[in-house]
């Protein structure tokens, strides 16, 4: 132990040289520096107080094959550029478009994936002082602005998006730790919003605008206390992972305004999240160095992971390197040929890959042999690539023993009598199933089991799912597209419910009553689970790769972007990906290289 | 908070007074706590590291309770703990809520007390907290044993008499004293000897771009003696290469926590500051704790950091930040300013190698939660 220890540190203090390439069990990622985006005099960025560099893409379905854009804020000015990837070197001298903005900053964007053209494109911009701007890069048109007189929210922007399968609506975060919905076709009005209470939640609250024409912001969301970091919408869209100063992460049914389920960081604030291509899983990092891999079906944390010397700032799933074994590894590489969907996925195709899934899951009590990618970025400047494998995803029996025994409160812990023994015959056994292992058949019934915790629960729920059914109407914004997929969703809700039931949404009621919100008094229940009791990752590699805090970490088809506070995007090229640019640089260096 | 930035510059260009009550404004009178008092302090010639250290030690809770309390014992001869009481009891009894006190019995007592800090040179603000606890702590026990002595103490009754060899703990051994272990492995006999030490506060080494926690998990990374260093191991007597790692055995209510920031250059002859970017969360456990550790998983919130503004320890500039009644404050001498948290990441200090100065976090208080 000490000694494997010893040899870890060895290994640290030759790191601090910055990485130009690393390898993995799947090959060799190259920094391809010709392909590295910037201002157009390359010149670093002085970053001392300055928001995060931040960076956005797109894919405008070009005709010639070359439809990637990129934008890509440094200090107060905004770059919007062709994204040339691993194909060809970046030319710098030419953006597409370019801001500078004046008494405020961007701190974040998004590209409307739906509606992008050749001809034109709607990105949303966050700014430092609260409003958002909605521009045309291609048009070169400032179309709208929103919150302009800062009577909605005066705080920082912290994250900005499209509500996923919209062209309309989109979802603003602040430091706040307010989040809106608006919708783009609305206007803000000329006094402070009023507000209706709509939902109050354990620790969060959902307002609507009260006004008698239909304005901005048509939700009001305040979730926790302190600073809203981040959010993220689930793969289908139909849930939203939020991740606060206070150190939860919230996971609410958006469109019901229910709250699905919540964890507590070890200690600090929680600044990035972000979601398994299947939905099945959301990964966290933040003020506690650590990066937590928490089970959207069974509420739980399953991992931590320990690489980093210091907050992690950008956590993502690598779409293209998740694999599921037995099945058609395609399923998860090929249907993403945009790769603007690792972050929205259309809604009707993630349905079917997570129906597909679960499917499988239902039917073979065997658990599949499943590992997921992803990779985190930090304030120590460096990268990491983390597995989850199947043995953490389905710990066997030793485990789960050790867990019985340390944490109480936990209820996923099989009853005395059959704690040792439901090996191989938990198909049947709906009490003690692994957790997100599968969802035995008789399951549906349970709905009905007189389980008073389970029966409420679930009462409680729909009864809210009319109202806001009656309070989305309201503002009618919503595409009939999605009110078709109510049925759905009920379905998959409940689908989801289930998941726990036979787990833990007693146990899971009781804690949220109990905890309240001293996160001391979290520690050793579900919502914080002891270090002891779930697995520490170690990362597959932990590589420095910039000289500034990295601020961007983003999965593409042949490569991964980086990007850091200085303000240069760095483009690595996947294993094999590489002879596409150096083969054709021989030509385009000079215009790559003098600038 | 653009507007809040250049209200506050524009008060610490006025009078101290329209300062005092810019910062009023500020708060609110509704928001005011109640019973709370934020004093500057005014800098009697380079007295900012210690002006800095007493505002962070006033907004330790515990801490200033206890000295309060002391306060309102029996009048005692003059020494350093009874200025500092009677500094902290003026500023906590002053009728308005902000102004400007003028430390000088304090400082004079001080500069009496230790010929160290005899003079207007810039002082290490690391150097004056340990000094001025480690004197407070002496004073208390020396207070102890003399009423023992008297005979005034009513337990002091034959089972505690040992006194002599192991001085009895006082209250800032129970506010700030943890305790490390020291572990030594044999490499050759494999046996694990440990020796437990006392602190009150750890100081730590910082590395560029990294937080607290990891220059923490720095600080109990396993060392090897090995070569003229070797161990002299009991079972095997003789010395042997052994493994050797710190771990916190005794968690501190209060965690000080001093960043080794200015280091000697052999080549310069003087001390060079580490602006490293080490950054501090609000909230922290620590991952260093050895495994008979009786509450390893205690839940810390940051209560005030001491800042070092400038280039080296004897130069520069020392302020203090301070959380109270969940607000921040900066105290800069004698002036006072609401921040706001976000601000805090202002003292993390600098990402590029070239700048030495910085506004850069030095000493952590961290509060136990329980």
């Amino acid at each position: 132990m000490l000694i494997s220890k010893m040899a870890a540190e060895g290994g640290g203090k030759e790191m601090n040289e910055i990485k130009t390439q690393f390898t993995t069990r799947e090959g060799v990622y190259k920094l391809l520096t010709h392909s590295e985006y910037s201002r157009p005099n390359r010149v670093p960025f002085n970053s001392q107080g300055s928001n995060p560099v931040k960076v956005s893409f797109v894919n405008v379905n070009d005709q010639s094959g070359n439809g990637d854009r990129i934008c890509f804020n440094v200090g107060r000015e905004l770059y919007f550029y062709i994204y040339k990837g691993v194909r060809k070197a970046a030319d710098l001298s030419k953006p597409i478009d370019k801001r500078i903005y004046k008494g405020t900053q961007p701190t974040c964007h998004d590209f409307n994936t739906l509606s992008a053209t050749a001809e034109s494109v709607s990105l949303l911009v966050g700014f430092s002082a609260g409003q958002v701007q909605l521009i045309d890069p291609i048009k070169k048109e400032t179309s709208k602005l929103f919150n302009e007189e800062r009577l909605i929210d005066k705080t920082r922007v912290t994250c900005v998006k499209w509500v996923p399968g919209s062209e309309n609506l989109f979802l603003v975060a602040h430091s706040s730790g307010n989040m809106y919905l608006y919708n783009v076709e609305h206007v803000c009005g000329t006094t402070a919003p009023h507000y209706q209470l709509l939902k109050q939640g354990e620790n969060y609250t959902v307002h609507t605008c009260k006004s008698k024409s239909t304005r901005n912001p048509l939700l009001k969301w305040t979730v926790g206390e302190g600073a809203l970091n981040e959010f993220a919408f689930s793969p289908d869209g139909k849930f939203l992972a939020c991740v606060s100063q206070d150190g939860f992460l919230r996971v609410f049914n958006f469109d019901s305004v229910e709250l699905h389920g919540t964890m507590k960081s070890y200690f600090g604030g929680l600044l990035c999240v972000c979601w398994s291509p299947d939905g099945k899983y959301i990964v966290t990092g933040g003020e506690d160095d650590l990066v937590t891999v928490w089970s959207f079906l069974d509420c739980r944390v399953i991992a931590r992971g320990h690489g980093h010397k210091s907050w992690v700032s950008v956590v993502a799933f690598d779409p293209y390197t998740t694999s599921v074994e037995e099945s058609d590894p395609v399923e998860f590489s090929g249907s993403d040929e945009d790769f603007q969907d690792q972050i929205h996925f259309g809604r009707d195709r993630a349905n079917s890959t997570q129906s597909r899934l679960s499917k499988r899951n239902s039917t073979d009590s065997r658990p599949v042999s499943v590992t997921y990618r992803f990779g985190s970025v930090g304030q120590d400047t460096q990268l990491c690539l983390w597995d989850l494998t199947e043995d953490i995803l389905f710990p066997h029996l030793p485990l789960s023993r050790t867990r019985t025994h340390t944490n109480v409160m936990n209820a996923t812990s099989p009853p005395a009598g059959s704690g040792g023994t439901n090996t191989g015959s938990n198909g049947n056994n709906s009490i003690t199933s692994t957790p997100g292992n599968s969802i035995p058949p008789q399951l549906p019934r349970s709905n009905s089991l007189p389980h008073s915790a389970v029966a409420n629960a679930n009462s409680k729920s729909s009864v809210m799912d009319s109202a806001i059914a009656s309070g989305v109407s309201k503002f009618a914004t919503l595409s009939l597209h999605d009110r078709k997929d109510r049925h759905h969703e009920k379905d998959h809700k409940r689908n989801h419910s289930m998941g726990h039931i036979t787990s833990k949404s007693s146990d899971k009621l009781n804690l949220v009553t109990k905890t309240k919100m001293d996160p001391a008094k979290t520690l050793g229940t579900t919502l914080c689970p002891r270090m002891e009791d779930v697995p520490l990752l170690e990362p597959l590699i932990c590589k420095k790769i910039a000289h500034e805090r990295l601020t961007v970490l983003i999965f593409l088809e042949d490569c991964l972007v980086t990007a850091c506070q200085e303000g240069f995007v760095c483009t690595w090229a996947r294993p094999g990906k590489v002879g596409l640019l150096s083969s054709q640089n021989q030509a385009n260096s000079p215009s790559g290289t003098v600038v | 908070m653009e507007i809040l930035m250049t209200v506050s510059k524009i008060a610490s260009i006025c009078t101290m007074g329209a300062n005092a009550s810019a910062l009023e404004k500020e708060i609110g009178p509704e928001q005011f706590p109640v019973n709370e008092h934020y004093f500057g302090l005014v800098n009697f010639g380079n007295t900012c590291y210690c002006n800095s250290v007493l505002q962070a030690l006033y907004f330790c809770r515990p801490f200033r309770e206890k000295v309060l309390a002391y306060k309102s014992q029996p009048r005692k001869k003059e020494n350093l703990l009874t200025c500092l009481a009677d500094l902290f009891h003026s500023i906590a009894t002053q009728k308005k809520k902000v102004g400007v006190i003028p430390p000088k019995k304090f400082i004079t007592r001080l500069r009496k007390e230790n010929e160290l800090f005899d003079n207007y040179m810039q002082q290490d603000a690391h150097e004056f907290l340990n000094y001025l606890l480690n004197t407070i702590a002496d004073i208390l026990q020396e207070e102890k044993k003399q009423e023992k002595q008297n005979g005034r103490l009513p337990n002091g009754n034959l089972d505690s008499e040992n006194n002599n060899s192991q001085p009895e703990p006082t209250w800032v051994h129970e506010i700030f004293q943890g305790t490390l272990t020291n572990e030594t492995r044999c490499l050759t006999c494999e046996t694990v000897s440990s020796k437990d030490e006392d602190f009150l506060d750890l100081s730590v080494d910082v590395e560029q771009n990294t937080s607290i926690t990891h220059c923490l998990r720095g600080f109990s990374n396993t060392e090897t003696l090995c070569s003229e260093y070797k161990y002299y191991c009991e079972e095997c007597r003789s010395k042997q290469e052994a493994h050797k790692r710190m771990k916190v055995k005794k968690l501190p209510m209060i965690l000080a926590l001093h960043l080794k920031r200015f280091k000697y250059m052999d080549q310069l002859h003087r001390y060079t500051k580490l602006s490293y970017r080490v950054v501090f969360p609000l909230e922290l456990r620590l991952f260093n704790t050895s495994g008979d550790a009786t509450n390893p998983e205690r839940l810390y919130d940051l209560v005030a950091v001491v800042v070092h503004c400038g280039s080296g320890p004897n130069r520069g500039h020392y302020i203090a930040i301070v959380k109270s009644h969940d607000f921040w404050l900066l105290f800069d001498d004698d002036i006072v300013e609401k921040i706001d948290a976000q601000a805090i990441e202002e003292f993390y200090g600098l990402t590029s190698e070239i700048s030495k100065t910085s506004e850069s976090g030095y000493i952590l208080f961290y509060q136990s939660r329980d």
